[in-house]
């Protein structure tokens, strides 16, 4: 469920990152109001215990598969939504890191999917509604089901969102969202059995920690309907802005730079690269079915890129000799960086 | 936990502690994620020259390459997964080769895929050469409030403590259950992440009593001064922030070989 | 130095479910003593010295350092003058580097950087870990954990060293090396533990503790060579005397 960079566009990414950001300067601010020192080891040690409780695998029944707790609830029920939410935070900055899970441009998405709705909806509304200031192991289990559904769902459908507003992924929005939204249902209810399992646990062993859990953890309350508000404006303005601007230059210039340089290439060496190609082509049958037109047919590749710019925005380097030149180009370049780090790699120890 | 000699606690190099100011990496490394984010869809050549970057860093950074290549490789399944629904849903056809019609949709998967590498091979190089207390200032000095900072500390300081305890309990566990790979109920397992939640409370008692009995009053106080050093930090991040804006504009590779036919 | 005395007037802590932990607790370490605090498991040992460190409220009783009356307001300043070493040195390497670690207590001292660098540079070579500064605590080894957590301690120059169980966990090298390293020091040392090996050769005083009471205070070779006292405390004589005639 984690975002990766790879389907992610730098608008969406950029936009989200800002979101993010500003929760956490919003959260790191609220507990500072009331500041409790001893909240620092226990954040800690409770984004380490996440890790540890992730090794836990266990068998869902009926299905043979095997999952683990993600443990977005148990934090805000111990520690409230805005510690929690930084937790959270910082446990995805770590799986980003060093479990490679989620990319690093995309841990705004990620942390606004899996630690927003959790600790700023789920929690509050839906968790402290039904369990409130007396559980009993039936409440605790219905709060904890309901509001990790209610959290994956809202998070899994900020990830369809998100993909699709990227464009990399061909998934159609709907398509995505009748993948995902079943799944993580099913997550979500596995999720919310374990988490209320695991509170219950905790309840009866020591019911002192949920009461001054409970106690010490204030509720968003009205704000944060103005909050969501705000936050809600900042996306749509920067998100609005930045997919201009992405769409309006950068794609404006990739097709003026890709016509350009293709003209460019084609226009020069082509005799030579014909003559060539076409004695290669017959000893290797190298790219046999590719035209590498010569000059005049350049000419004629030329309103070919013209009218498929023209189209529709696709991208017309689509044009099949840039796309060799691309190919080959490419190759050589990898081999290149490659035997570049090998150089280095060879410099570097012989100087140990 | 044996070390391969080559830890990054132990061996400084160029780019490890004491290098590059760890600002300058987190600014290079946004900046590559941006180029590579930036590609159009059905980009993959012009990503190429990309890999030079992860490659360089790892090539002066002793770090061991076959330890990166697996941490790289984890992280695909999913992306490939979501990926794999591009050739069904981009069926238009884009080029012929060899007399296969090659669509959009597998020229997208690739550059995916592609992305994918190069995303997670920055993530990792970041991470594998730089110390984590280091990247942890930088984002501080950046502008990070100061409480997730130092959750970031302690989360790392302990990550390992809690896992090991974890293993003990799984392994203590598959001791006594039936079969040689017995599965965790999930009524086991809820006891064993509660007794776990339990001890990690408990430590964390124990933990904020050694603070107070040394003073603590609320602020965790660091002495470490970075020093932007432009002449390599500058040096440094002037150098990819022009490569990658180079390879961001200029077909590298279309070029390439369009010189190597050329001459 | 009569200002470097520490005393402890009919102390008595209850738990929170009622369980009485200590009983009208009294003894007085004077500056320079090293003490050993031993008794069973369950006898008080360590509710004592979490009630030397402020950490527990006494019900009755009082805790003195120095002239200095332990209370709230005074239980900052009681703080920086006692070192206490925790049972498990995880729970008091929590920095991301054992420097950060050995620099915390100084640093909440309110010293200069230079002068925080220092205290460093000097506890940890006390401690024989100068080496280990930019280590993160979770690569170290048992006993280089241990070592750590008392230059951590060290650094901050208290009057009263307090350990709980320091030889734990430790290989006999490790051991030989934290004895050692206690008999050089001359801060004024309570040393709770079940290891009486140690306290022979480190304590010349002893305080036994059984049911949250004092059952003895005395030099500590005639102590342990009392077998009955021991046996009525739950305890045995230590592994070195055993073999002794009576």
């Amino acid at each position: 469920m984690h975002m990766a960079d790879a389907l992610l566009s730098p608008a969406v990414g950029g936009t989200m990152l800002a979101v993010t950001a500003g929760l956490t300067a919003y959260s790191a601010r609220k507990l500072k109001e009331s500041p409790d020192e001893s909240r620092i080891p226990l954040m800690g040690v409770l984004g380490a215990f996440i890790f540890a409780a992730q090794m836990i695998n266990f068998s869902i029944p009926a299905t043979g598969s095997s999952g683990h707790l993600g443990g977005g609830m148990i934090l805000a029920i111990l520690l409230g939504p805005y510690a929690a939410f930084l937790v959270l935070a910082s446990v995805l900055v770590v799986q980003a890191l060093f479990f490679a899970d989620g990319g690093i441009l995309a841990l705004g998405c990620n942390i606004f999917n899996l630690a927003f709705f959790p600790c700023f909806v789920a929690y509050p509304f839906i968790y402290r509604k039904i369990v409130g200031d007396s559980p009993s192991r039936k409440k605790i289990l219905l709060g904890a089901i309901l509001s990790a559904v209610a959290g994956l769902q809202l998070g899994a459908f900020s990830v369809v969102l998100e993909t699709v507003a990227s464009g990399i992924s061909e998934l159609p929005f709907r398509t995505f969202l009748l993948l995902m939204q079943p799944i993580h249902l099913a997550i979500g209810i596995v999720e919310g059995i374990v988490t209320g399992a695991v509170v219950t646990f905790v309840w009866k062993a020591r019911p002192e920690v949920l009461e001054s859990a409970a106690r010490n953890t204030p509720l968003p309350g009205v704000s944060l309907r103005k909050v969501l508000a705000g936050l809600a404006l900042a996306a749509i303005f920067t998100g609005g802005a930045l997919s201009w601007f992405a769409s309006t230059y950068p794609d404006g210039l990739e097709w003026s730079m890709a016509k350009t340089a293709g003209t460019e290439e084609l226009e020069a060496p082509a005799e030579r690269i014909h003559t060539a190609l076409a004695a290669l082509q017959e000893k290797l049958a190298f790219l046999p079915d590719y035209g590498f037109r010569p000059s005049p047919a350049g000419k004629d590749s030329q309103p070919e890129a013209a009218a498929a710019g023209e189209n529709e925005g696709k991208w017309p380097a689509v044009d099949p000799a840039t796309t060799v030149s691309g190919l080959v180009g490419g190759a050589l370049t990898l081999t290149l960086a490659g035997g570049l780090g090998i150089l280095l790699r060879g410099a570097v120890s012989r100087r140990k | 936990m044996p070390t391969s000699g080559c830890s990054l606690d132990e061996n400084p190099g160029f780019f490890s502690r004491g290098g590059v100011d760890p600002r300058a990496k987190w600014l290079v490394t946004f900046a590559f994620l941006l180029v590579v984010t930036s590609f159009g869809k059905y980009e993959i050549s012009r990503l190429t020259p990309l890999v030079l970057y992860p490659v360089s860093l790892t090539a002066v950074s002793c770090v061991p390459v076959t330890k990166l290549l697996r941490r790289v490789l984890v992280a695909l399944p999913f992306v490939l997964f979501v990926g794999l629904f591009n050739p069904l849903f981009d069926r238009e056809i884009l080029f012929k080769v060899w007399g296969l019609s090659i669509s959009g949709g597998w020229i997208s998967f690739v550059s995916i895929t592609f992305r994918s590498l190069l995303a997670v091979a920055a993530a990792v190089v970041l991470a594998m050469t730089t110390p984590f207390d280091r990247l942890c200032i930088g984002l501080e000095k950046m502008g990070v409030p100061r409480v997730l900072v130092t959750q970031l500390q302690f989360l790392y300081r302990y990550l390992s403590l809690l896992q090991e305890e974890a293993v003990r309990m799984v392994r203590a566990h598959a001791l006594r259950a039936r079969g040689n790979r017995p599965k965790i109920r999930v009524s086991s397992a809820a006891s064993m992440i509660g007794f776990l939640l339990l001890r990690s409370l408990d430590r964390a008692t124990r933990i904020y009593r050694s603070m107070l009995v040394r003073g603590f009053d609320g602020e965790v106080r660091l002495m470490k001064p970075l020093r932007f050093a432009w002449s390599r930090d500058g040096i440094f991040v002037g150098f990819w922030a022009l490569y990658f804006l180079t390879v961001r504009f200029v077909d590298v590779p279309g070029r390439l070989f369009g010189w190597v036919l050329g001459r | 130095m009569s200002h470097h005395f520490l005393e402890v007037r009919d102390l008595w802590v209850a738990y929170p479910d009622g369980t009485e932990a200590l009983r009208g607790l009294s003894f007085r370490l004077e500056h320079g003593e090293a003490v050993g605090l031993v008794g069973a498991n369950g006898a008080g040992k360590s509710t004592t010295l979490l009630a030397l460190a402020g950490l527990i409220n006494p019900c009755r009783g009082s805790v003195n350092l120095g002239g200095t009356v332990l209370s709230k307001q005074t239980v900052g300043e009681i703080r920086r003058r006692i070192g206490f070493l925790f049972q498990d040195p995880d729970d008091q390497l929590f920095m991301p580097t054992v420097f950060d670690d050995v620099a915390f207590g100084p640093l909440n001292q309110g010293l200069t950087a230079e002068e925080v660098e220092e205290r460093v540079r000097t506890a940890l070579e006390q401690v024989g870990a100068r080496h280990l500064a930019e280590r993160p605590a979770h690569r170290l080894s048992g006993g280089e954990k241990r070592s750590v957590a008392i230059a951590t301690v060290l650094s901050m120059i208290p009057d009263v060293l307090i350990m709980d169980e320091p030889s734990a966990s430790l290989d006999p090298r490790g051991r030989r090396l934290l004895i050692g390293l206690l008999k050089s020091f001359t801060h004024t040392r309570l040393v709770a533990t079940h290891d009486l090996d140690l306290v022979l050769e480190v304590c010349p005083r002893t305080i036994v503790l059984s049911g949250g009471r004092v059952e003895a205070d005395g030099e500590t070779a005639r102590i342990f060579q009392d077998r009955t006292l021991l046996e009525r405390c739950g305890l045995e004589p230590p592994l070195c005397l055993q073999g002794m005639p009576r």
